[in-house]
């Protein structure tokens, strides 16, 4: 079951990715650069699905990695002459080194305190990115106008990392690692006893977590051409990252898209012009979902169209579902 | 080093210490890590803010005030709200509290906007003479408001009927709860009174520094560092804690300068928690 389960999702991720690869020569400025928003944040909130839905370490810190990528980015465009598909490459690495490096100390702390861990990550590169006139202090960079693609090669580009992401999501999903991952989370000593290598397991999706932020991070530099510490370090990343997955469903593969899309569109485009507003009605529906549905939006879905799908006559001949 | 630099960390520490007492409190009874602390401690310094502009009073005067405000308002979150959350999750009340914090932020930045502000004392800008030292005066009032409530905190806890309910409620909810006492209300009651600590640290935090909406995350983390360094739920550690964190800030500066002042502490948290999760200052007993 599970075989032709994972068969059926990665064919059907792969004609989805086609799709949207064709379907972007249709498309005009204004809704390139939408669509890129969205893919963004479905990275960032898969890539946190992958660590703290399937891993069990709910990360508050995406903003470290996120920041990290969209630096690195930035400083490699505007010091070094490579093209840009290499460094984002480069700079997805540099924010799995950091990740890397943090796993020391962040994964000897569960639950409460790896949360605050990686806030404190992202506190700490923020000051530190704020402090190093070199990469512009406070007022932070700008990317050479020149090189950076825009339009259509960066829908492209975001395309194909958001493919990656829901590959690798797909991967820890239905994959043994997974499976051990996934025991891991429900049951750490349980899983230790029977011989699961909790620590390499948990670093590995700490660090493919974070070069997908990274890579996420990247994305974000190139569109918006300029940024400040504040904008890529910042928390406002790992609240998005878990309201939208948390909202979506989390541990799902698809619970992630939905969240994204229904808080775009629900609370962030709704309320452009109020930012403050957004940003209070964001927090009230992580704390609603959080107490009243934890189990997010996705799942109530799938249930629904069981509950339909399942009482058709033609389908419950053959259910083996 | 220069005894200047040692006294006025000790001093500033006594802030840390306030910081860290409520988050610390929440962190051992209620084993409820309250991401939003940094915004109770900044809403107490806010409400003293709103008392002060109105009547002119000292900020010592309106500290009481402040922290009535701030437990009046945890008292029904904890009770009515976070206290079923354990129930969906160990991590569930965590990100609660996380969008409770920007919640909290948004809600200042709309009634107070984004301007940082100070409480106005009139010892603010004095000096005085500490152990042939000077120092800022408003450090030295902050120094005494910490002990004096670290030493009643301390003394509630442990020579009095509610506080034995609450290390009961703290060590056992569930015999407890057989033995007669209201965990829930205990639970809340806690949870108001780490508000009120927190609300008092605000208001020295408002003297002896200026506020914004966002400045709940930076109190947060160092209240987190102090924890790290002294272990769960213990309040003299605790307080021990807070000046060791503000003499290594102090020390911080006095060598590097002051754009790495949160940044020293942040590092001391890490530092901390890799090298004995626990709590360097705790015996070992599991977090």
């Amino acid at each position: 079951m599970t075989r032709t389960r994972t068969r059926r999702d990665l064919a059907l991720l792969a004609v989805v990715g086609a799709a949207a690869l064709a379907l972007g020569g249709a498309l005009d400025a204004f809704r390139l650069d939408l669509a890129v928003t969205l893919l963004v944040y479905m990275v960032v909130a898969q890539a946190w699905n992958i660590l703290g839905g399937f891993g069990g370490l709910a990360s508050l810190g995406a903003g470290a990695f996120v920041g990290t990528g969209a630096y690195a980015m930035a400083l490699l465009l505007i010091h070094t002459g490579a093209p840009w598909p290499v460094a984002l490459v480069c700079s997805g690495a540099a924010a799995g080194v950091l990740a890397l490096v943090l796993a020391v100390p962040l994964l000897r702390m569960r639950g409460a305190y790896f949360a605050v861990g990686t806030l404190a990550a992202a506190i700490v590169l923020q000051s530190l990115a704020v402090n190093w006139q070199w990469a512009g202090g406070s007022s932070g960079l700008t990317l050479p106008l020149d090189e950076v693609p825009v339009g259509l090669p960066l829908y492209r580009a975001a395309v194909l990392l958001a493919v990656l992401t829901f590959g690798a999501a797909l991967y820890t999903r239905d994959s043994r690692f997974g499976l051990r991952l996934r025991s891991a989370r429900d049951d750490e000593h349980a899983a230790a006893g029977l011989g699961v290598a909790v620590f390499p397991h948990h670093v590995a999706a700490l660090v493919g977590s974070s070069i997908l932020l990274g890579m996420a991070g990247t994305v974000v530099s190139l569109q918006n051409l300029s940024m400040t510490p504040g904008s890529v370090f910042g928390l406002l990343w790992g609240l998005d990252a878990i309201l939208m997955v948390v909202v979506g469903g989390v541990a799902t593969v698809m619970g992630p898209v939905v969240g994204v899309l229904v808080v775009y569109y629900g609370l962030t485009k709704q309320l452009d012009d109020h930012a403050t507003l957004a940003l209070v009605l964001q927090g009230v529906a992580l704390v609603g979902i959080v107490r009243f549905a934890p189990a997010g939006v996705w799942p109530f879905v799938v249930r629904g169209w069981h509950a339909v799908w399942d009482r058709l006559p033609v389908t419950r001949a053959g259910a083996a579902r | 080093m220069e005894p200047e630099v040692l006294v006025a960390g000790v001093l500033a520490g006594g802030l840390y210490a306030l910081v860290a007492l409520g988050l610390s409190l929440g962190i051992g009874v209620l084993r409820l890590v309250n991401i939003a602390h940094g915004e109770v401690i900044v809403g107490g310094a806010y409400a003293a803010y709103a008392v002060i502009e109105r009547t002119g009073w000292d900020p010592l005067v309106a500290m009481p005030i402040a922290m009535l405000a701030m437990a009046a308002v945890a008292y029904p979150i904890q009770r009515f709200l976070l206290h079923d959350m354990v129930m969906n999750g160990p991590q569930a009340a965590l990100v609660a509290t996380f969008g409770l914090a920007f919640l909290g932020q948004a809600f200042f930045l709309g009634v107070f906007e984004a301007d940082p502000r100070v409480l106005p004392a009139s010892y603010a800008a004095s000096g005085a003479d500490v152990l042939g030292v000077r120092v800022q005066l408003s450090y030295v009032v902050t120094f005494v408001v910490a002990s004096l409530v670290t030493v009643a905190t301390h003394l509630v806890l442990s020579h009095t009927r509610a506080g034995a309910a609450v290390r009961a409620a703290a060590a056992d909810p569930h015999t407890a709860e057989v033995l007669g006492i209201d965990v829930r209300q205990v639970y809340a009651l806690t949870f108001a009174a780490t508000a009120a600590i927190a609300a008092a640290g605000g208001v020295m935090a408002g003297v002896t520094q200026s506020f914004g909406p966002s400045s709940g995350i930076g109190l947060l983390l160092s209240g987190f560092a102090v924890v790290a360094l002294a272990g769960i739920g213990r309040v003299g550690p605790t307080f021990v804690g807070g000046l060791l964190i503000g003499v290594l800030q102090s020390v911080a500066v006095s060598w590097f300068g002051g754009g790495y002042r949160e940044v020293v502490v942040y590092l001391a948290f890490f530092l901390a928690l890799a090298i004995r999760p626990t709590g360097l200052l705790s015996r070992g007993v599991t977090a």
